[in-house]
């Protein structure tokens, strides 16, 4: 299903700070019409691989291509069909937030004042205030604003949801939904908190220390690893289980409660009834996922 | 067509999506030959990604349970007697096998489980029900 030329290519991209190696080899492939959740915790490179994908940062070695472009040689055409909420954004705080917006919009030729409008409204963002005496929430919300204002095909948010309130949160989680309904759009969202994104992300990039660990559909993710609980049918469970691939595992006489990874469910099912088990295979929660994967 | 998605099951959405297709179909309440939403459509109406929805379209198709028109859209399809009633039974066995693991488990006999099953099948079928009146 992957035959959609990529948007963003990495390849083997290292980027040191002094003596930190802050991405370590990162090979990465975007394509269109994703929600990508970049996963890590504080300091796994989240920011600067993102940073590199626009050319804010130069890679040390090898190379990021963005809309057939290297990263650091992008022009104004391609910057036009990216926007990005960095973590801290620098806004100009003298301005009142309309006249901010004006002089934003005032950049792109296709910026949508429907949907700033709308925007606005469902914010409820001020538009007479001082950006310098907005909240941090507010300040992200008017970020977030001016970075979808001219619809763009690529959108990049680090951390877009920290300031948020739990309201807010959800109508924007709502709002990536309604950008990645047009065709082609693509959102890449990082976050070190798994259930700000699980909703809406359908890829999933898990980096730690400037590696990127995993690189899969989200769908995949999830059904890689199973609970499965075993009762036995008539008495006690084997001493010994014949399960394979078992990452943890919590036991009595009569019942175990396993994680596995990577087993399908019909071999579980036929091990199971070999040993007069009675066997339930259920997901496993994102978080603990998310927890195999890192300590791994 | 109305669809429910449990974001918070831990099943894949795709999935969610094709399992109550399936069911539908299979309860009758889709009928043969109707056509089902669209991928932005249903995508829109359920807040997920378009993509989930072409996958589990994509999976159905190869299950043989929709069928796509070229330039129309997708159809709930018609199907042979005997796959309807084959997959019908499949489904049914899951939610039976539960049932029978835990009268075992609790050691309730096969004549007394049997009978739990007829009595709540009389109760929810509607024919058997009016004759018991009469």
């Amino acid at each position: 299903m992957n035959n959609e030329k990529p948007i963003v290519q990495m390849r083997k991209v290292c980027k040191r700070f002094g003596n930190i190696k802050a991405l370590d080899d990162i090979d990465l492939e975007i394509h269109p019409g994703r929600i990508i959740g970049l996963l890590g915790a504080n300091g796994a490179g989240k920011s600067t691989l993102l940073r590199h994908i626009i050319g804010l940062y130069l890679e040390d070695e090898g190379e990021c291509v963005t809309f057939g472009c290297k990263a650091g040689k992008l022009t104004p055409k391609e910057l036009g069909r990216i926007g990005y909420v960095p973590q801290e954004g620098e806004l100009l705080e003298w301005m009142t937030v309309k006249q901010l917006i004006r002089y934003v919009s005032t950049y792109y030729p296709n910026w949508n004042r429907q949907l700033e409008e709308k925007y606005v409204a469902d914010y409820e963002i001020s538009t007479k205030a001082r950006v310098g005496s907005l909240s941090p929430g507010q300040r992200q919300r008017l970020a977030i604003l001016l970075a979808i204002g001219f619809e763009p095909e690529l959108l990049i948010l680090d951390e877009p949801a920290a300031a948020l309130d739990p309201v807010a949160r959800a109508r924007f989680l709502d709002l990536l939904l309604q950008i990645i309904q047009t065709e082609n759009h693509t959102i890449i969202i990082s976050s070190h908190i798994l259930s700000d994104v699980e909703k809406v992300i359908d890829h999933a990039v898990i980096m730690k220390e400037g590696r990127i660990l995993l690189d899969c559909s989200f769908d995949e993710l999830r059904e890689r690893f199973s609970r499965v609980r075993i009762s036995a049918l008539g008495g006690e469970l084997p001493a010994e289980l014949p399960f394979e691939n078992v990452v943890h595992c919590k036991r009595s006489d009569g019942q175990a409660i396993l994680t596995v990874q990577d087993c399908p469910r019909k071999k579980l099912q036929e091990q199971a009834q070999k040993l007069n088990c009675w066997v339930e295979i259920e997901t496993l929660p994102l978080e603990e996922i998310y927890k195999i994967v890192v300590s791994s | 067509m109305l669809l429910e998605i449990d974001h918070h099951s831990g099943v894949p959405i795709y999935r969610q999506v094709i399992e109550q297709i399936r069911q539908q179909i299979m309860a009758g309440q889709l009928s043969e030959g109707e056509q089902l939403m669209s991928v932005r459509e249903l995508a829109a109406q359920l807040r997920v990604n378009p993509m989930t929805i072409s996958k589990a379209y994509a999976l159905l198709e190869v299950e043989g349970l929709v069928e796509r028109r070229r330039g129309v859209g997708l159809f709930a399809a018609r199907l042979r007697k005997d796959k309807k009633i084959h997959t019908k039974a499949q489904l049914l066995e899951e939610i039976l096998r539960k049932a029978a693991v835990t009268a075992v488990q609790f050691g309730i006999p096969e004549e007394k489980a049997r009978e739990m099953l007829a009595k709540l099948y009389r109760k929810y079928d509607s024919k058997t029900r009016s004759h018991s009146h009469e």
